[in-house]
């Protein structure tokens, strides 16, 4: 069977962030170093159907930073969840280099594992870490993004590949998941399949809906970033590490519901979301805590490396002045 | 100077009173209570569309504090305008819109462009497009070997200002992370399926699909009293563009001379692209009144069709003063209203559709 293969985060952030770093750095952080709570989101995978030759092209798995990322209570848009990070910013490049990044990266790792041994929390699953050095003189921004996702050993396979969810829902099933989405959007969720119809629930009821008796419909679902349709989106492999850890004896076959529709197609068009059977050989040692991975690779050079956003272009007194006509 | 020119912009934006009196039929003005209705119309219609509320300093008191300007983000753009070859084929795509009196033969004309494009063009018929995008790979490859350092050189204005190399360090990491990890999917070179992956587009180097994506915002302009439309653009590695390359994204008609890089009114700080609204108001009259009479004749139809039992309501847009005149003439005309000034920003959609023809800012082409 072939191994379920997750599609990695991209990070996107808006130039708005930077201008919110730069204020913050000088009004308020001054050269504090100290590690601060940041608030990303993403939202449902989208494509985009080429007007000139027909095909969908999947946009990127985008987590997304704007200008209140640092608001303790920022909005989101509709069918997007906010996912929380830990942020630092250095005060030199050297420092920034130097920094010891595997134990920054451990520390937001093992704070995930406890919240899902310990806790049962589901809310930091789609944790992250962001490093910065805002070279303030020049509008340069050296960043680094982690998306730290646990392991699983073996690999989780998928049985029959994945498919487009109506084959395996009804129109109606996936028009109330739409619904309860739209009305409480959650980044994980339990599907209930009745006759026609679809309930939500949240993952802390797994423990009730997976050992009961209609286990056969009971669906994982999850907010998907993804749209490629091989490929689920980054959030679906730390779902699994915490049912794998938390719910061993269940996990033979898991049916998941990568969810990506953002509205209900217009007759003719048909739902991108997709549907499949994921398993894992149940009775391995599931409670110690697995290896972490998930450093952003730096997207030309695909190399484990921080990467640079140069705003004198947009920001620079200088260089504006130099286009304005 | 350009300082002073926002200054002096920001002052007479201030000064200038707020538009009171709905006339958006009669010269393709809108009041903010209507920006809002269209507003509220267009992100209930389309929720791609959200209201911010912007930097909290910068808010304007004529229009309500949650609901400052619109915002969709990583609206996608496939292609440069500038790949959009020019053919004679397309001349006839071209329309000539006039303003003010056209007697006095002093009217300002505007030229729309790819009016009439297809939804499929023969790659064939547009030999040139490989040729028409300037620099744009020799950028590519700089840009990778120094590590994605986004350079503009496309123009005048910042040749000689390429970083110097030594400035960036080599920030690899060796030893992060062990090996590769099979279930991290990579972007595979042989596509499966109908869909195909970003990422695989900027592989390959003969494609010409380069996908951008792009913030747009529309705002509130006071002075002009329209609607104006910002972008703020990312390229396929999710960087932030440049002037000159979000220049690319305009229709050669229009960039460098309606489309300029301005300071957002809703953020203390922030630089985004933006088409100057001084024709909005015209071009929108024109194409309001085009509109219009198709409206008109399609509900004069509708109500025929339906009868004296139809005694529906088109919709629950104000009535304008052509409404009042028709309802003095005869109980019945009250009905007809024309174009509602809710469908004011779809409309206002697709005219800019035109000046930044392969950014699908307009995903209204329900209407």
């Amino acid at each position: 069977m072939p191994v379920v293969q997750f599609n990695p985060f991209a990070s996107l952030v808006q130039p708005a962030f930077w201008h919110e770093l730069t204020r913050l750095k000088v009004d308020v952080l001054r050269l504090s170093d100290d590690e601060l709570t940041l608030a990303g989101s993403y939202s449902v995978g989208r494509s985009i159907r080429d007007r000139e030759t027909g095909q969908d092209v999947a946009l990127g798995c985008n987590l997304s930073l704007g200008a209140d990322a640092f608001d303790k209570t920022p909005t989101v848009p509709a069918l997007s969840v906010s996912a929380r990070g830990v942020f630092k910013n250095f005060n030199t490049i050297d420092e920034f280099k130097a920094a010891d990044k595997a134990a920054l990266f451990n520390t937001v790792a093992d704070e995930m594992w406890t919240s899902i041994i310990d806790h049962k929390d589901t809310s930091k699953l789609n944790r992250f870490l962001l490093i910065t050095f805002a070279d303030l003189k020049k509008y340069q921004y050296y960043y680094w993004f982690a998306f730290p996702a646990f392991v699983a050993k073996p690999s989780w396979e998928i049985a029959d590949n994945w498919k487009a969810a109506e084959e395996h829902l009804s129109a109606d099933q996936l028009t109330s998941v739409f619904n309860a989405l739209h009305a409480d959007t959650k980044p994980y969720f339990i599907v209930k399949l009745t006759d026609g119809a679809a309930q939500l629930h949240t993952i802390n009821q797994a423990d009730t809906l997976l050992t009961g008796s209609d286990s056969q419909s009971i669906i994982i679902g999850f907010l998907d970033p993804s749209a490629s349709p091989e490929n689920p989106g980054w959030p679906l492999r730390n779902l699994l590490a915490y049912l794998l850890a938390l719910y061993p004896s269940h996990t033979t076959f898991l049916r998941v519901l990568c969810w990506r529709d953002s509205e209900i197609p217009s007759p003719g068009k048909s739902w991108k979301s997709r549907f499949g059977v994921v398993s894992h050989p149940a009775g391995n040692d599931a409670a110690s805590k697995p290896t972490a991975l998930g450093w952003e690779r730096h997207p030309t050079t695909n190399k484990l490396s921080a990467r640079m956003a140069d705003l004198a272009p947009m920001m620079d007194p200088t260089r504006l002045a130099d286009q304005a006509v | 100077m350009h300082a002073i020119q926002q200054q002096y912009w920001a002052v007479r934006d201030y000064l200038s009173p707020v538009l009171k009196e709905s006339k958006f039929k009669e010269h393709g003005r809108i009041t903010p209570e209507e920006f809002v209705a269209a507003g509220d119309f267009l992100s209930y219609k389309f929720p791609v569309w959200t209201w911010e509320r912007g930097d909290a300093s910068k808010a304007r008191d004529y229009l309500p504090t949650d609901k400052q300007y619109l915002v969709t983000r990583g609206v996608p753009c496939l292609r440069r305008a500038t790949s959009l070859a020019y053919t004679d084929a397309d001349e006839d795509a071209e329309r000539l819109l006039n303003f003010g009196d056209s007697s006095d033969g002093a009217a300002d004309e505007w030229v729309e462009t790819h009016a009439g494009r297809k939804p499929t063009v023969d790659s064939a018929a547009n030999p040139g497009e490989i040729d028409d995008i300037p620099d744009l790979d020799g950028d590519q490859e700089l840009a990778s070997a120094i590590g994605n350092v986004s350079i503009s050189s496309t123009t005048g204005a910042t040749v000689g200002e390429t970083p110097d190399l030594d400035d960036i360090p080599d920030m690899e990491e060796e030893g992060l992370e062990e090996g590769e990890d099979e279930a991290t999917a990579v972007p595979k070179s042989v596509t499966s399926g109908a869909v195909i992956d970003v990422s695989q587009i900027e592989v390959a180097k003969g494609n010409l699909l380069q996908v951008r994506t792009y913030d747009v915002m529309i705002t509130y302009d006071k002075y002009y009293q329209t609607p104006r439309i910002w972008l703020i653009g990312y390229d396929e590695n999710r960087t932030p563009l440049t002037p000159s390359q979000i220049f690319q994204d305009v229709s050669a008609d229009h960039a460098l001379k309606t489309v300029t890089i301005e300071a957002f009114p809703q953020s203390a700080t922030l630089q985004a692209a933006s088409v100057h609204p001084c024709k909005h108001a015209s071009v929108m009259k024109k194409v309001i009144e085009r509109m219009n009479v198709g409206v008109v004749e399609e509900q004069l139809a509708a109500r025929k069709k339906e009868g004296k039992e139809g005694k529906k309501r088109w919709g629950f847009g104000r009535k304008s003063g052509k409404d009042d005149k028709n309802a003095s003439a005869g109980g019945e005309e009250e009905e007809i209203e024309g174009m509602r000034v809710d469908f004011y920003l779809v409309v206002f959609l697709k005219f800019i559709a035109s000046i930044v023809p392969t950014i699908e800012v307009d995903s209204t082409t329900a209407f």
